[in-house]
């Protein structure tokens, strides 16, 4: 409880010496005023306000964004799975999407809004194929999903596997995506944000309302059925939002692993797995963590920015092994957490 | 009053419900009883609609229960099921909230009764002290009594308990059947719980419904359905029942070859 109460009271603070670091880091504390100024009026009057109004601004949007919709969904993901490795990133949705988009933009060389509906498109078929190829591999005997995970990763290979074949076959127009493929928080995207962020934001609002029902589901079906949930329809209902959430994610800035798998761990030893507190938990610890890598990609080896997604993807193996350790491979001593 | 008439189910081709008629005195604990995979507990599945019922009805209060919505039905049936297990890191307080789910709107939480109910709830079942407390870490004993107060939560008149005192040792099975006696007496609850021990049940229960293969072999108060006869028709084992302190008490008889002379 003591841990609870120490995230409820730190948490928005964090978040906000992040973004403002995020922010602000390397403009001169003299023009502060100024430069809050511009973002008020949105209008720039120096080099600095433009880089802050036009670059900082929209790269701390895109990262809230991707962060929390993701988070909360992987959240969602790991409780209806029974999974501990449950995410987009793990189920087919990241790299279904991935697919889908690259493959309407190089051969049907459609717009940034189609591909935003191929992405989305994309996420719910990669989803599908992970849960077809579950059910082929006989998921009825799996109580924890594992099936689910490894189809994923099946699915996963083949979808990235295409989408790397399209990206090759043209190498005019492949560097126009490569940075996108690797998953990247880019100030460029902000278009898409723009048309794609309430998609998010209806995932958000159908997690908040189903968080209850879905914690029940928890305690499995039968006994979140006596409590009143009507399970099929509230778990087909999570799974929609969640994954088409992850997928407008996906469509707003490229794939980013891994903030779906490893906030809702940082989020869960401290908050519990009541979805109720999790849920908004995970959205600013998604955020935080988005800004946090965004930074990092942004400053850590001056004068070279790296790839948002690939800080996410090298902090998210380092996470990947130790959830592998403590949940499957020690079964005593996870025995003696619970 | 809930009441199953010629019920009726199967798990596939597996016939576990054959013609069950049963009447649940309202107010009483009827214990289920019987050998294992006689159907004990596919009876309360079938009550709480979880085993399609191919023939026969299941009424509460006269009317249909699997026409009654889940929400509705979770505003007046509660059930344990036999092996619950609670998420990780869940606090008891956080259990018993969700357990008044069916009573909630659509974004909205728990009402002041309802909080005065939970506090009442836990008070109950004797863990007023552990609502913070995560239920993973409580002992056997206080999590059995967790889920009954879970159940209580739900504020129900008819509870379903399948076997609640399983995995538990004898002072906390007389501790946890005490307090599902307790609810039928002070609170007028009607609990229908799925019982192994024959002494435990001739001890709290009032009813009892014996069931052998899927049929109902008898059902009726204690004092006339436990006898020697009824017990080796539906066990297949011999015992020898006797009053002792104003309750039977069930003594089995060992076969030749193990009794020590």
């Amino acid at each position: 409880m003591t841990r609870r109460a120490l995230f409820i009271w730190s948490a928005l603070p964090l978040l906000l010496v992040v973004l403002c670091v995020h922010l602000f880091s390397g403009i001169s504390l003299a023009s502060l005023p100024g430069s809050m100024d511009a973002v008020l009026r949105f209008e720039a009057q120096s080099y600095e306000q433009a880089v802050l109004l036009f670059q900082r601004m929209p790269r701390a949007l895109i990262a809230a964004y991707v962060g929390s919709v993701t988070a909360a969904s992987g959240f969602v993901l790991q409780s209806l799975a029974r999974n501990p490795l449950a995410s987009p990133s793990t189920m087919g949705v990241n790299a279904g999407a991935a697919l889908f988009l690259v493959a309407g933009a190089l051969i049907f060389d459609i717009g940034v809004v189609f591909q935003g509906v191929a992405a989305l498109v994309g996420a719910v078929i990669g989803f599908l194929s992970c849960v077809a190829v579950s059910r082929i591999a006989g998921r009825q005997n799996d109580p924890r999903g594992l099936s689910l995970i490894l189809s994923g990763a099946l699915v996963s290979m083949l979808f990235t596997g295409i989408t790397n074949a399209l990206l090759l076959s043209d190498p005019a127009r492949r560097s126009d995506f490569l940075n996108w493929v690797t998953g990247n928080i880019n100030h460029a995207y902000i278009d898409r944000l723009e048309l794609f962020w309430w998609i998010g934001v209806l995932s958000l609002c159908t997690f908040v309302v189903l968080a209850r029902p879905l914690t029940l589901i928890l305690f499995g079906s039968e006994k979140a059925a006596s409590a009143g949930v009507n399970v099929p329809l509230v778990s087909r209902l999570a799974f929609f939002a969640a994954v088409l959430g992850a997928g407008s994610a996906v469509a707003v800035c490229g794939p980013i692993g891994f903030v779906g798998l490893i906030v809702p761990h940082i989020v869960r030893p401290i908050m519990g797995s009541n979805l109720v507190v999790a849920i908004p938990a995970c959205m600013i610890t998604g955020t935080i963590v988005c800004l946090l890598a965004d930074l990092f990609a942004r400053e850590a080896l001056q004068p070279f920015v790296l790839n948002t997604g690939l800080v996410m993807d090298l902090l998210g193996g380092v996470v990947f092994v130790i959830i592998v350790k403590r949940f499957y491979l020690s079964p005593k001593v996870r025995g003696a957490n619970v | 009053m809930l009441e199953t008439r010629n019920v009726c189910a199967a798990y596939g081709p597996l016939e576990v419900l054959k013609d069950v008629s049963v009447q649940f005195q309202e107010g009483r604990l009827t214990a289920v009883v019987g050998p294992n995979g006689c159907g004990k507990s596919s009876l309360l599945k079938a009550i709480m609609g979880f085993l399609p019922v191919s023939a026969g009805e299941i009424l509460l209060q006269g009317k249909s229960v699997p026409s009654i919505g889940r929400r509705k039905l979770a505003r007046k049936i509660a059930y344990l099921p036999q092996d619950c297990f609670c998420p990780d890191y869940m606090t008891l307080g956080e259990l018993i909230e969700l357990a008044g789910f069916s009573r909630y709107s659509l974004v909205g939480g728990p009402t002041e009764r309802d909080r005065q109910l939970f506090k009442d709830v836990l008070h109950t079942v004797g863990l007023a002290d552990r609502a913070d407390f995560p239920v993973n870490k409580l002992s056997g004993g206080q999590r059995q009594r967790a889920w009954i107060a879970m159940v209580l939560a739900q504020d129900t008149n008819v509870i379903l308990l399948d076997e609640p005192v399983n995995h538990l040792d004898m002072k906390y099975q007389f501790a946890i059947l005490e307090l599902v006696k307790e609810l039928t007496v002070n609170r007028g609850k009607t609990v229908i719980a799925v019982l192994h021990d024959l002494n435990l049940t001739t001890a709290f229960a009032d009813e009892v419904v014996l069931l052998r293969a899927g049929s109902c072999v008898t059902s009726g108060p204690v004092g006339e359905t436990v006898t020697a006869q009824n017990i080796e028709q539906v066990f297949d084992f011999r015992t020898q029942i006797f009053p002792h302190d104003g309750r039977l008490v069930c003594l089995p008889e060992l076969s030749a070859s193990t009794a020590v002379s």
